[in-house]
């Protein structure tokens, strides 16, 4: 099934042509025509390239096996034995500093040469937030576009555009428009687990302490379990599919949604809630009104569904009263609750 | 690199290097060179030799080399040559383009290790059961980020075979993932 030689040696030219400071725009642009009319050409080749340029990227560096270290413990031996210029015998050095090491170090080979991939040593990353209250539009350096939820923040690198895959990091909740680039898979990365798409739309739910989620509006994503360095299966997703993430299990399990809009809703100041735990109701709705809530019981086991339209905070806290049977007070930022049955 | 460029030594600069630069430059050329000189004169303790010769070459002169890479490559090249010429109880050179029959055991990657691993491990993992040349081309080029010419320089072998392995090294690995995709995405 997979690529044939001819294109292998296209690829190849590819990257190594664009990893050369020395090749000129018109020489990438021409392998890039290339290679996108051989995409266009069936629809497999798409995710066939994709998985190629994962492989470009995941061989980049070796993994350090510490074989060199016996071997090399032989050369301060001999060196030790002649007299003109003393080697003094190393300390291996403790453990930190031989991460520290082991970062020069994959500095040293990325700078040796220019990786097509992002390394965290060379690339600046940005970070924009959304205060609560706030809903913010972040247009990205690739002319992607990204809704961020109040308080939640993403960050990416400077040179995005420029990178071989596209990796952005989120925190909370975005909704993202994803600029079409075959030849560039974008990447999400978020609470544990990992998003990787080619161009489409889609919503991620990654909040601190709940299930993760990602919702897909249109095209296709690829949604993986993602903590440190170790990756799952990736479970895919279409239109009107979501991926959610149980914590407990350690499993991504896909679901169908009736309609994936109404994941984003958030963006015109909605709220859907659908047998959604108190504890989480509270958290969104202090994010969204960038408001305090301060309870004298717990609502564990408490669970809330309703709609709200944009509307005022007081217009909620009614609902949720009538709901709960509670008493609350809005103090300035802070709500105050006291009592409440649930059914 | 020059052709002819043995004499790597910067004498403008002079720059001397410290214990720890020595250390990080074994490090660093250690797993290619290894394979390099291994492949030349195929026998592993006399590879570390060359080595050792090498190293201890650059430590007494104690400057930083320019081109280090490329300096080291060429002095285990000629290291390797001199080695020949000592005679040897009737050394045999097999220089032909076949490769050594790939003996993969199948079962030996089930799907199952690649699941929690590092798939950067996973990948060299499978690198590392190439024939000799193809693993040694594959470092050369996407470790130590030589170009095709000069691999096939160092090789003594052409421009185009460089370039087929290097495919047929890359297919493998291709295969070997989606063979396991299921677990390895």
């Amino acid at each position: 099934m997979g690529m044939d030689q001819e294109i292998w040696k296209l690829v190849l030219e590819y990257l190594a042509v664009k990893e050369d400071l020395r090749s000129s725009k018109a020489e990438i642009a021409l392998l890039e025509k290339k290679l996108r009319d051989w995409v266009s050409k069936d629809p497999d080749h798409e995710e066939q390239l994709e998985e190629v340029l994962l492989l470009w990227q995941d061989t980049a560096q070796l993994p350090d096996d510490g074989l060199w270290k016996e071997s090399f413990a032989g050369i301060k031996e001999q060196i030790n034995q002649a007299p003109a210029r003393k080697f003094k015998i190393l300390k291996w050095w403790p453990a930190a500093t031989a991460a520290a090491i082991i970062g020069a170090l994959i500095f040293f080979m990325a700078g040796d040469k220019k990786p097509l991939t992002i390394s965290q040593n060379q690339v600046v990353w940005t970070s924009k937030t959304a205060a609560p209250g706030k809903i913010v539009k972040v247009m990205l350096p690739d002319s992607s576009e990204i809704w961020l939820n109040s308080g939640s923040s993403i960050s990416f690198p400077q040179n995005l555009q420029h990178a071989g895959i596209r990796t952005v990091k989120l925190n909370g909740e975005a909704f993202f428009k994803v600029k079409r680039d075959p030849a560039h898979p974008f990447i999400v990365k978020s609470q544990q687990i990992q998003t990787r798409v080619l161009g489409t739309s889609f919503n991620i739910r990654a909040w601190k302490g709940s299930r993760p989620e990602v919702t897909v509006l249109t095209g296709k994503v690829a949604v993986s379990r993602d903590s440190v360095g170790v990756q799952s299966s990736a479970v895919h997703l279409l239109p009107n599919q979501k991926a959610v993430y149980d914590v407990r299990s350690a499993r991504l399990l896909r679901e169908d949604v009736d309609d994936a809009r109404t994941s984003v809703d958030w963006k015109t100041g909605k709220m859907n809630f659908e047998s959604t735990p108190m504890e989480e109701v509270f958290q969104i709705i202090s994010r969204k009104y960038a408001v305090k809530v301060v309870t004298d019981q717990s609502f564990k086991n408490c669970e809330l569904t309703a709609k709200f339209d944009n509307v005022a905070l007081s217009e909620v806290m009614k609902t949720i009263g009538l709901t709960f049977d509670i008493h609350y007070t809005i103090n300035k930022q802070t709500i105050y609750i006291k009592g409440g049955k649930c059914n | 690199m020059g052709e002819n460029n043995t004499a790597g030594f910067n004498y403008n600069e002079e720059k001397r290097f410290d214990e720890k630069s020595f250390e990080d430059l074994y490090r660093r050329m250690y797993p290619t060179l290894k394979k390099y000189a291994i492949y030349l004169v195929k026998d592993t303790e006399d590879a570390q030799l060359i080595l050792n010769d090498v190293f201890i070459a650059i430590w007494k002169n104690g400057t930083l080399i320019a081109d280090e890479k490329a300096y080291l490559f060429r002095a285990v090249k000629n290291a390797a040559i001199n080695y020949h010429k000592i005679p040897k109880a009737s050394f045999l050179r097999i220089d032909s383009e076949e490769e050594n029959p790939e003996i993969i055991d199948l079962k030996e990657t089930p799907s199952q290790a690649f699941q929690n691993k590092d798939r950067n491990r996973v990948l060299y993992a499978l690198i590392d059961q190439m024939p000799e040349r193809r693993r040694l081309i594959f470092y050369m080029y996407r470790i130590d980020g030589f170009s095709y010419k000069e691999i096939a320089a160092l090789l003594d072998i052409s421009v185009r075979t460089v370039e087929d392995h290097l495919v047929k090294g890359f297919q493998f690995l291709q295969q070997k993932v989606l063979k396991n995709s299921a677990e390895f995405r």
